[in-house]
């Protein structure tokens, strides 16, 4: 069974169709990237199985239980979905720690001792356990990403959503981040990771899905995009990433 | 100026009014300011609409219209009669809930943006996220704006003279009426004015240091 699963996900912005009939699910300890041009609806499509945003039509399964027509708790199952965004988007109040504890205090019913503790196991998996005591805007934007990831990976979700997460770095940052999400995808975690990283891709994807225009276009693992991808669009695509 | 020692008592009582008039002026227009605010940007269409009226009519009106309205207008037509002093904190309230909404609404939606999905993401429900996330945030951008509207506020409790409340500026009506002593009475009762605003606002920059985040400046 697929940890999350969507089924011809619709949704629309006024008269923009962001994402139109998507149908894909990650199993249980599966990596896979969604690739594809700007404006493809890949944050859209993200937001959706996110449950930040409610798809315009389709389903969306959280273990095999239809979210919104069997009305589970929302709150319940977003603290078992943890989510990485493009921009850095930690708390600016609190510190790196703080940031990672509050989901496990708030959210989860930790006493302030034990959130601390898993905080710093989280931090020290992201190798930010020494920056505990910074604020956001006292750290570099790739530190700001591997906090948001201990944020995410804290909480013991069931999947992670990645949507872009190293687009906003500069090259030199880039590696730090997609390293530690390298670790989480050796280590089993199960993800569903937007990137055009296409070393990350080949080094740990189980598939890669390809989007334009709010569609899937093709689906396929690694080898076969790089070797030769079947439509004509992922061919132009893969070479213009490849430069 | 020796001769105001003899109405000692009744300079404290006045000060003490205005002291109060102020500060509840201030609270509670700060959580009228707060709801208002959240109304505004999350409210359905009606409850926008009955906040913007209420900012348009309180922001675009003399206070000492409002004051009448409130004291005299209110009771014809309502049948409650409110003592000037409710009456007096009703309408600093209002007035200042009028002005803090605009400045803790930009405040909201300067944290709100990119916050907001975040705290969702791990599931905390929209009241915790505005406890947690949105209002403390809030506050420390607005602090500066804040004590502005505490100075302007302090200055505008002056207007509750019309209605008769005893507040400090009273005060000295009543004494320079016995006395004839303008000029001594009016330069002691400005005087007083002058060193209470000028040290809640100094404590207001402490508080604000203190509390102050590197990363999180007002936005202004
Ligand atoms: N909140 C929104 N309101 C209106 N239109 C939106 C909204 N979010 C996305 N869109 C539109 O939906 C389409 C898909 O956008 P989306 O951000 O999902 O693409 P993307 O693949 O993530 O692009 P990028 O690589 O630039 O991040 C775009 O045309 C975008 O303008
Ligand atoms: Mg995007």
């Amino acid at each position: 069974m697929n940890v999350l699963e969507c089924r011809d996900l619709t949704k629309i912005y006024g008269k923009v169709v962001a994402v139109k009939n998507v149908s894909l699910g990650i199993g249980k300890g599966q990596t896979k990237v969604i690739f594809g041009p700007s404006g493809s609806g890949k944050s859209t499509l993200l937001r959706c199985l996110g449950l930040l945003e409610k798809p315009t039509s389709g389903t969306i399964y959280f273990n095999g239980i239809d979210v919104y027509t069997t009305k589970q708790d929302l709150n319940k199952l977003r603290a078992k979905i943890g989510f990485v965004f493009q921009e850095p988007s930690l708390f600016r109040h609190l510190t790196a720690l703080g940031n990672v504890v509050l989901g496990l205090k708030h959210v989860l019913g930790y006493s302030e001792d034990e959130a601390r503790r898993k905080a710093m196991e989280a931090l020290k998996l992201v190798k930010m356990e020494d920056w505990a005591n910074y604020y956001p805007a006292q750290l570099s934007g790739g530190q700001q990403q591997r906090v948001g990831i201990a944020r995410a990976i804290a909480m013991d979700p069931e999947i992670i959503l990645f949507d872009e997460p190293t687009a906003a770095l500069d090259v030199e940052l880039k590696w730090e981040v997609i390293s530690v999400m390298k670790d989480l995808a050796d280590r089993g975690t199960t993800m569903l990771v937007a990137t055009h990283e296409l070393r990350f891709a080949k080094e740990v994807a189980d598939e890669m899905i390809f989007m334009d225009q709010g569609e899937i276009i093709e689906i396929g693992t690694p080898e076969q995009f790089f070797r030769s991808p079947m439509t004509e669009r992922a061919r132009k695509f893969m070479a213009k990433l490849l430069g | 100026m020796l001769f105001l020692l003899n109405y000692s008592d009744f300079l404290i009582n006045g000060f003490i009014t205005t002291v109060q008039v102020t500060l509840i002026g201030v609270g509670l227009g700060m959580i009228l300011g707060i709801l208002a605010a959240l109304g505004d940007i999350y409210g359905g269409k009606i409850i926008k609409i009955i906040v913007n009226i209420y900012v348009e009519f309180f922001r675009g009106s003399p206070l000492i219209a409002q004051l009448f309205l409130i004291y005299f207008t209110l009771p014809a037509l309502t049948g409650i009669r409110l003592d000037v002093i409710t009456a007096g904190y009703l309408t600093l309230a209002l007035n200042s809930g009028a002005y803090q909404k605009g400045y803790l609404k930009g405040a909201m939606e300067a944290v709100f943006k990119d916050q907001f999905l975040a705290a969702l993401s791990l599931g905390l429900p929209l009241r915790k996220i505005l406890m947690y996330v949105v209002v403390p945030q809030a506050l420390r951008i607005v602090i500066p704006a804040w004590s502005n509207e505490l100075a302007s506020m302090a200055k505008s409790t002056t207007a509750l003279i019309v209605i008769g409340v005893r507040e400090f500026l009273n005060t000295g009506v009543s004494i320079v009426a016995q006395t004839f002593k303008p000029l001594e009475t009016y330069l002691f009762i400005t005087i007083v004015y002058f060193i209470w605003i000028y040290s809640m606002l100094k404590i207001l920059d402490i508080v604000y240091d203190r509390v102050k985040i590197p990363g999180l400046e007002p936005v202004i």
